[in-house]
């Protein structure tokens, strides 16, 4: 048996991480997933093949993340594994040994923000993140799209590339009207500098197979063609499905495998996805058969039943107005600032952030610098529950020599000066990743 | 005292060894279409040379499920599937009388449609109606519940009036999860099946023919022996055996520390074999037989079309060795210069006919202007060069893995061989000529020429099982035992741990094998808490036990 495509799968299922013994994110999660592939045999499809994870460095969190007081305090080495395994899936793909990859791996990460105190929404570090940041890293400045497709807004994964005009985040999730994090509206859109690169497409509850085709058809495919990103990654979440314990859509098997064939995107990263035994072992199997090219036509959970998910025709209504409205976001973004204001040569916005998992509250102070010239400098002043006053700032992929000046004089001010419990800066440019107060 | 005989390609090897060395050897031709008698004269020419009561054990590799299928004798067999979602089982028909049911069995062993009974009575009807006598029955998940497979089983019936003669149970093959290798493997081991049992009669009758009352035992490919008995039911197993008792009598024969490579140079193929840490590497999964991936256990072994037999062939100035056998070599009586005949005429070795090698391969170098000693020597290094091809391409495919050897997983370990050795008819001889090409120190172990048989002799039983309980359903199975019970609550990993073994060795113990609780190895023990809304349901286990290859004991000189 051939595969179309050459898929590397890089399975870590992280068999000693839970957050709890009985918590949806625990060892038992890819038990039934990994019994399935076994089972189907899909290492022994001719052109696909398992490969083991890298493991992501501290500095390749560094790159991505403010992680207070460090990275080893909000981590741990399973965290550094699923996002090693991220890593191997992308490098796969751009070194040409694969032409897709799939990471399936957990613990997942599309929560975990620009800033990391502790652990919310089961993410500790966002592992697509530091995936394109090492890409970018090793493979210089490219246009990246990012597709979450798990049920979720992915709202750490839209913070950390807000005001990123080189990265297209693309999250469609359940209505933030009815489940967590309640973020991912269609006007957050980017920051001043990267307005339209962020997209949200909140979907009702009870949408099915029908709406998510419905919406990669007639907005993403379009956004993506004129975007044309060199690298599509694919934050392939599985809890849209109709039975997923937390979450309330109608996604199924066939719907996933579908949308991975027309999404075609070069990697996937799993995310989250808590049916651990009715769906996960037929989401993968179709995910992976899709992304290599091999039928997925008899891939079917046990109780699959088209006739109940059929969808309701005024969800079918909904989705149709949103498929009207939401390109315009991209071809057309709004210009008012939905979410800040602007404070001489910086545009300032303020957030409180509160950590699920770990119980943490966060103010921040998010400042960018308009340069004009580039990106420009950010700026975060972070202060939790967890830690006291600190600075985070980022000198951006492509900084213009002021910024960078500017972002070393700021980190030398705020040591003279005090006030900040921690300093970090993420220097892109001189790729170096320096920590003071420590 | 124990008795080995290596059938293989060209010669039968045989030896009677104790502890003290090799006490007789003896080497008949093959005779491909009737191994049984190469088997007889190998054992009469043991048996003159020892006193018979004194022998204990006949272990036997040979190469007769092999050549059934290669040489396609084997039976047409029915197989009758049941695989429910996943990849269309269109992907793994194996033959043509194949039928796919519907009905299936999910990752934890729950039944979520049953077979069809229709399907399966119209399945039934057109085997019989075409006449098969031999059956798979495979079931998607049948090692966490074999009851689609039992009740296919059930509905094929037995014997005279229509029913089977025998059906392999995939379940029953291995614990492993792999569902088209389970098919593949369970559609072969039905194929030989009659073949076999012929060959395993025959070989009992010999016996008794030859008044030897001692314990049969068969190799298999993964560097172990089965008994007789088993072996009628698992014919499977047996094949690609020869590979490993060659690697078995290396291990007998010379302590290998380093990573190594050895080479086997028969009469028609030289089998090259790894060791890493001292250790031969298996096959992680299985080995493949025809272009089907199979769950039958192997030592990894490359084999290539160079031999002692391999015919000289010169195309425009270039000398190539094998990978055809065009007859007997000079030495033997042939006329088509061979390896061996290469080999007599450059001085290496004084095998059997030298002037008429000398004659045959002189009337083959002059109408190429060469000298005899010339094309003598082109070949020699030919053959030498060939091999230290294929050995570097094999250990690159090696590196790009995850290692497994006999005993565990060698995590990010890369092979460097340090060390050759070599085995086999022209071992002596060849020694320099692979010397040059490698250059790695290069060994000829003691007693060379029977390592093979020495390797069958003193094999170990191996065995594996696997074990899955689930507490929730309060269910324990180790589907190759056929054991299924019930356990409670408590029911934990240390249970599950201390049952396999216990189970293992029980089971061997049953087929007459006693066998030191040391050399069970445990290759896998896990324990997962399932949980179903927001409480612990239970625990869901798997353990696998392996019996690790060895000898009985070694003929090393301290
Ligand atoms: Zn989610
Ligand atoms: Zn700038």
């Amino acid at each position: 048996m051939h595969s179309a495509r050459k898929l590397g799968v890089i399975f870590f299922p992280a068999y000693d991480w839970a957050i709890s013994p009985t918590h949806p994110e625990r060892e038992e999660r890819l038990l039934y997933t990994q019994d399935q592939l076994q089972e189907e045999g899909l290492y022994d499809i001719e052109g696909v093949r398992e490969y083991k994870p890298d493991v992501a460095t501290r500095e390749d969190v560094e790159r991505t993340h403010f992680c207070f007081p460090d990275v080893d305090s909000v981590s741990t080495r399973s965290h550094h594994i699923s996002a090693g395994g991220a890593i191997r899936a992308a490098r796969l793909v751009l070194e040409g040994e694969r032409d897709r990859a799939f990471a399936l791996v957990r613990p997942p990460g599309h929560h975990a923000m620009k800033v990391v105190h502790g652990s919310r929404g089961f993410c500790n570090i966002n592992i697509e993140a530091v995936m394109v940041e090492w890409v970018r890293e090793n493979y210089g400045r490219k246009r990246i799209a990012i597709v979450d497709t798990d049920c979720h807004h992915g709202d750490g994964t839209q913070d950390i590339y807000w005001n990123d005009p080189d990265v297209l985040f693309i999250s469609l999730h359940q209505d933030g009207r009815t489940l967590y994090p309640g973020t991912g509206f269609p006007l957050e859109c980017g920051g001043p500098t990267a307005r339209g690169r962020t997209i949200n497409i909140p979907l009702p509850p009870r949408t099915s197979d029908e709406g998510f085709l419905m919406v990669l058809d007639q907005v993403i495919a379009p956004i993506l063609a004129d975007f044309k990103p060199d690298l599509i990654v694919n934050s392939a979440g599985q809890d849209n499905h109709y039975s997923d314990p937390i979450t309330d859509m109608n996604f199924s098997a066939q719907g996933y495998a579908l949308l991975t064939e027309r999404l075609n995107p070069h990697v996937a990263v799993l995310e989250g996805g808590y049916a651990i035994q009715g769906a996960l072992p037929y989401v993968n199997l179709g995910i992976a058969l899709a992304l290599a090219g091999v039928d997925y036509s008899r891939v079917r959970e046990p109780d699959f039943d088209p006739a109940r998910l059929a969808q309701d025709p005024k969800v079918t209504d909904y989705i149709k107005k949103l498929c009207d409205q939401i390109p315009r976001i991209y071809f057309d973004p709004p210009t008012e600032n939905q979410d800040g204001e602007v404070r001489g040569e910086w545009f300032v916005r303020s957030k409180d952030i509160y950590y699920d998992t770990d119980n943490i509250n966060e103010e921040q102070t998010e400042m960018l610098h308009l340069c004009g010239q580039c990106r420009g400098l950010l700026r975060v002043e972070t202060k939790s529950t967890a830690n006291p006053l600190s600075l985070g700032l980022e000198i951006p992929v492509g900084a213009c020599a002021r910024c960078q000046d500017l972002g070393f004089r700021q980190a030398d001010e705020a040591q003279l000066k005090g006030g900040f419990r921690y300093v970090q800066l993420i220097d892109r440019v001189g790729k170096q990743y320096l920590r003071f107060g420590f | 005292m124990l008795l080995g005989i290596d059938v293989g390609g060209t010669h039968t090897d045989a030896v009677a060894v104790d502890e003290s060395g090799i006490l007789a050897s003896c080497k008949v031709r093959t005779n491909h279409d009737n191994l049984l008698d190469s088997i007889e004269a190998a054992l009469k020419g043991i048996l003159a040379q020892v006193d018979r009561s004194q022998v204990a054990q006949l272990n036997l590799s040979t190469t007769l499920s092999t050549n059934a299928i290669v040489q396609n004798r084997i039976d047409d067999v029915g197989v009758i599937i049941s695989s429910g979602p996943g990849i269309d089982p269109e992907n793994f028909i194996p033959c043509k009388d194949f039928h796919s049911l519907s009905g299936s069995i999910d990752h934890r062993g729950t039944e979520i449609a049953p077979l069809d009974p229709a399907e399966l009575s119209r399945a039934v009807k057109a085997c019989r109606a075409a006449g098969l006598k031999s059956f798979a029955a495979v079931t998607k998940f049948s090692t966490r519940n074999p009851a689609h497979e039992r009740q296919i089983k059930a509905a094929l019936g037995q014997g005279a009036g229509g029913g089977a003669d025998f059906v392999t149970l995939g379940n029953e093959i291995t614990g492993r999860l792999n569902f088209p290798r389970r098919l593949a493997t369970a559609y072969f081991n039905s194929a030989v099946w009659r073949t076999y049992n012929r060959f395993a009669d025959a070989v009992a009758q010999c016996m008794t023919d030859l008044g030897l009352d001692v314990r049969v035992n068969i190799l298999k490919a993964d560097g172990g022996t089965m008994t007789l008995a088993r072996s009628r039911s698992m014919p499977v197993q047996s094949i690609f055996s020869g590979p490993a008792a060659s690697v078995m009598g290396i291990i007998a024969l010379t302590r290998i520390h380093y990573d190594s490579v050895i080479l086997d140079i028969g009469g028609t193929t030289t089998d090259i074999a790894i060791f890493a840490e001292g250790a031969p590497l298996v096959e992680h999964e299985g080995i493949e037989i025809g272009s089907h991936l199979t769950l039958v256990r192997a030592l990894k072994v490359r084999s290539i079309g160079i031999g002692g037999d391999s015919a000289i062939s010169l195309t425009q100035g270039v000398v190539r060795v094998g990978p055809n056998r065009l007859g007997p070599s000079a030495a033997d009586g042939g006329d088509r210069p061979t390896l061996t005949d290469a080999l007599n005429v450059a001085g290496a070795s004084l095998y059997g006919d030298i002037a008429r090698s000398r004659r045959v391969l002189t009337q083959f170098a002059r109408p190429h202007g060469l000298d005899p000693e010339d094309l003598a020597a082109q070949a020699i290094k030919a053959a030498a060069a060939k091999i230290q091809a294929e050995t570097r391409d094999f250990l690159a495919e090696i590196n790009e893995k995850p290692v497994y050897t006999i005993h565990e997983l060698l995590e990010n370990r890369r092979i460097v061989p340090r060390k050759v050795y070599i085995m086999g008819g022209p071992a002596e001889a060849m020694k320099m000529p692979v010397f040059r090409e490698f250059q790695l120190s290069t060994e000829v172990p003691p007693d060379f020429a029977v390592a093979n048989a020495v390797g069958a002799a003193l094999t170990r039983p191996t065995s594996d099982v696997e074990l899955f309980a689930d507490t929730e359903k309060g269910v324990v199975l180790i589907p190759k035992l056929k054991y299924e019970g019930k356990v409670g609550k408590g029911y934990d990993l240390e249970a599950a741990t201390a049952e396999a073994k216990e189970r293992l060795l029980t089971a061997l113990y049953s087929q007459g094998v006693s066998m030191d609780a040391a050399n069970v190895l445990v290759k896998e023990a896990s324990s997962f808490n399932m949980v179903s809304g927001n409480r612990l349901a239970g625990k869901n286990i798997r353990v696998r036990c392996q019996v690790k290859p060895g000898v009985a004991f070694t003929l090393r000189e301290a």
